[in-house]
């Protein structure tokens, strides 16, 4: 028998539950330290002897009773040594130590596999796929997909949570406006009958909606100067309804949006949401689809001799009103790209106008179109 | 020697309040912070300590989920998931609209679609969990099957449907013993016993409801007059939601005591008052705490709004001045911690008394047949609650 001298450390000795992990019963154990302060050591019910050095011991974390210790052993997964209080805690060096990580490998390569199928699925295959199936899209299909999206647009700007935001329909505007879109559709064959809405907000943007939806916020009608400006814009959405860009868009927010919500699970599912809103308000078509639109616009405001010029000016007036505030064109000028869009109407072959698109008097009424 | 059956294992538990707030806080927070990636360790935490709390016998469960594997079981899921509902979306928005000329098929088909998933991944779910909870040092089980579940529960969900209800207890047994019939302990199985008309007694507040509720209408309809209408129909309504509450408690609790374990037998005699009343008070409490950041929110929104008028508009004053990233920053982080106020307050105001309410309730009767039960190999679950977690089913815990 070997007798210590001196100052060792204090004996450590407590009374534990020792969990075999190979049957149900708890066995009331009596745990000791080693002689050479190195390890814990008890005999379980069936007589064996069990000793674990301190380096290998671990504490079960997050454990809501503080009235006992819960702590395991690096190299088995089962075995738990249950003690009554913390008084061991200083004696282990790595009882906080987590687990290392098993399988990085895999856990990388599914990483990459999630990625990348949401990438091929949002970029490549729901694009597509929404590309053919806008055209088979029948146009009554057509029509009740943009009176939804218009419903949902209008119930997501509104800021009094009361109703959605109005429609303006003041008589002599309305009448306006109906002149303002015959003279520009005049000589071309739409493929639907085209549905142009005023919106009473204050944002300077307009959009197209699926079903030949053109619709123009009340700020856009305040900002142009003349109604050559607002024709331009018009003509503008005109071309992304001919070329059924908004359609295209409905569909790919239709596949896009439950896949974003599967990412980001719950706790940010409403941002993504408002996040969506606010993509089909700003909708972003492709830089070749805005080129076509433009081409198109051109196009239609020579035949109604109203000169491409003005698009030009409105981009330029938009540009100088938008003062560094981001958001407040939406499409018609997010892009980089928009000097590259001013150069192009204004080097486009111009047309004199033989009169003016709109009257004074009949202007003055079509800005006047929100008013009460 | 007269072998006196022992007493039966009451359960302690130890889980306290202020405690399970700081943790909830604490790993919702790293959520946000991480936008979401943490949310695998912030389950995988709070389950370790809930299930730490519980202490059937004195001896405390644990919780042996891993995050990582948690994170692999998502990441498998939306590699499937992901392609499933945007192309299924996409077809049924173009179909619904081509065809019905409206979304509301669209939506009702995509639902339909995915109860079957969903059904599956709740079944995988708890595959996971059992998997990875452990009493006395044995590990818990269900044998695979999420398929035939699915299965089952679509069939049972349509009959509950056609018969106006009437036939809810039998989808809840069936479902119940499903499970149960396939849930180890080590190596023994569980079996529920019973039998599903025996749950006819958990829905009586419902037919009461019903009842009232119908009478409510018959009286309108016959004299027209508004305000017995609103008070027989008030407190009808009141006493459905009473009613779901009861049947959820009383259900569980009729079912618990007819499962055995060779010879182990439960006894829960959980108060569905006393569950209805935790969730009252719960819930009052979780809107009273959001509603001060959510009234902010509310007017931040508002004041993001005018920050895009016209110069002619109206503004809000000094909020306009502040730049537009400014709001958008300080909206997002109001909105997170609503979201994290919510979670923390349902948890320690909803789970952690449910669940200590159930617990305290819960007995453990001839315990000796314990003795016999052996551990069971582990069953790896590879795609752990991927399914579930993508598809956010239920079940906070
Ligand atoms: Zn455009």
């Amino acid at each position: 028998m070997q007798i210590r001298v001196g100052s060792g450390p204090p004996r450590f000795e407590t009374a534990g539950h020792f969990l075999s992990g190979t049957h149900a019963q708890v066995d009331p154990v009596h745990v000791t330290v080693t002689e050479d302060n190195t390890a814990l050591t008890w005999v379980d019910a069936q007589g064996e002897t069990h000793l674990w050095p301190f380096p290998i011991i671990r504490e079960v974390p997050d454990q809501s009773g503080r009235d006992i210790l819960v702590l395991r052993n690096h190299y088995d997964s089962v075995q738990r040594l249950i003690l009554p209080n913390r008084d061991i805690i200083p004696r282990l060096p790595n009882h906080a130590q987590v687990a290392p990580l098993a399988n990085r490998g895999r856990l990388i390569a599914w990483a990459f596999a999630a990625v990348a199928s949401v990438a091929l699925i949002i970029g490549v295959l729901v694009p597509r796929m929404a590309d053919q199936l806008a055209l088979f899209i029948p146009p009554k299909g057509e029509r009740a997909l943009g009176e939804t999206t218009l419903g949902q647009i209008r119930s997501a700007l509104d800021d009094t949570g009361l109703a959605p935001i109005a429609i303006c329909n003041q008589a002599a505007g309305q009448k306006a406006l109906g002149l303002l879109t015959d003279t520009l559709t005049y000589h071309v064959d739409l493929p639907f009958e085209l549905s142009v809405v005023v919106l009473d907000h204050p944002m300077v943007n307009a959009f197209a909606l699926p079903g030949g939806y053109v619709v123009l916020f009340d700020g856009l009608i305040n900002a142009a100067q003349t109604p050559q400006e607002l024709a331009a814009v018009m003509a503008h959405e005109i071309g992304h309804v001919v070329s059924r860009d908004p359609t295209r868009h409905a569909l790919r927010s239709a596949g896009s949006i439950g896949v974003l919500g599967l990412l980001f699970g719950d706790f940010a599912g409403g941002a993504a949401v408002l996040f969506l809103t606010e993509r089909l308000i700003n909708a972003s078509y492709s830089q070749a689809a805005e080129e076509r639109a433009d081409i198109f616009a051109h196009e239609l405001m020579r035949l109604a001799k109203i000169p491409p010029l003005a698009l030009a000016d409105m981009f330029r007036r938009l540009e100088q009103d938008d003062g560094g505030t981001p958001g407040i064109l939406a499409h018609l000028s997010s892009h980089p790209q928009v000097r590259d869009r001013i150069r192009a109407a204004e080097q486009t072959q111009q047309v004199q106008p033989d009169f003016p698109v709109l009257d004074a008097q009949s202007w003055r009424a079509l800005q006047q179109i929100c008013a009460p | 020697m007269a072998t006196a059956s022992p007493d039966p294992l009451t359960t302690e538990f130890v889980g306290r309040r202020w405690p399970l707030l700081w943790l909830a806080l604490r790993t919702g927070g790293l959520t946000v912070l991480t936008f979401g990636l943490y949310r695998f360790w912030m389950k995988t935490r709070l389950r370790r300590w809930y299930w730490s709390a519980i202490r059937p016998g004195g001896h405390p469960l644990e919780y042996v989920g891993d995050p990582f594997e948690k994170l692999l079981g998502f990441l498998i899921a939306v590699v499937f998931l992901a392609f499933y509902i945007g192309i299924v979306n996409l077809v049924l928005m173009f179909a619904s609209f081509a065809l019905f000329h409206g979304n509301v098929a669209a939506y009702a088909l995509s639902f339909v679609g995915v109860m079957p998933l969903w059904f599956y991944a709740r079944y995988r779910a708890r595959r996971y969990v059992l998997a990875r909870t452990r009493w006395r040092g044995l590990r818990f089980g269900l044998e695979p099957g999420a398929w035939g579940y699915a299965g089952r529960a679509m069939m049972h969900w349509l009959l509950t449907v056609f018969s106006l209800g009437l036939l809810l207890p039998r989808m809840t047994f069936a479902l119940e013993k499903y499970r149960t019939d396939r849930t180890f302990f080590g190596t023994e199985r569980f079996e529920q016993g019973g039998r599903w008309t025996m749950l006819y007694r958990a829905m009586r507040p419902l037919f009461v409801a019903a009842i009232l509720l119908l009478v409510s209408i018959t009286v309108f309809m016959t004299t027209n007059d508004p305000l017995p209408t609103i008070l027989l129909g008030g407190l009808g309504g009141l006493l459905f939601v009473y009613g779901i509450v009861h049947y959820r408690v009383e259900s569980l609790r009729l079912l618990t005591q007819e499962k055995r374990l060779s010879g182990v037998r439960l006894s829960l005699v959980a108060s569905p008052m006393r569950v209805f009343w935790i969730m009252s008070i719960g819930y009052v409490l979780a809107v009273l705490s959001i509603l001060l950041p959510g009234g902010i929110l509310g007017y931040l929104v508002i004041a993001l709004q005018f920050a895009n008028e016209a110069p002619q508009a109206s503004g809000i004053g000094l909020l306009r001045s502040l730049p537009h990233w400014v709001l958008i920053t300080l909206s997002a982080m109001l909105y997170f911690s609503v979201f994290l106020i919510w979670s923390a307050v349902t948890h320690v105001f909803i789970t952690l008394p449910t669940l200590r309410h159930y617990a305290q309730r819960l007995q453990v009767l001839h315990p000796q047949a314990l003795s016999g039960i052996h551990q069971r190999p582990r069953d790896a679950a590879e795609q752990a609650e991927g399914f579930a977690e993508a598809l956010d089913v239920g079940a906070s815990l």
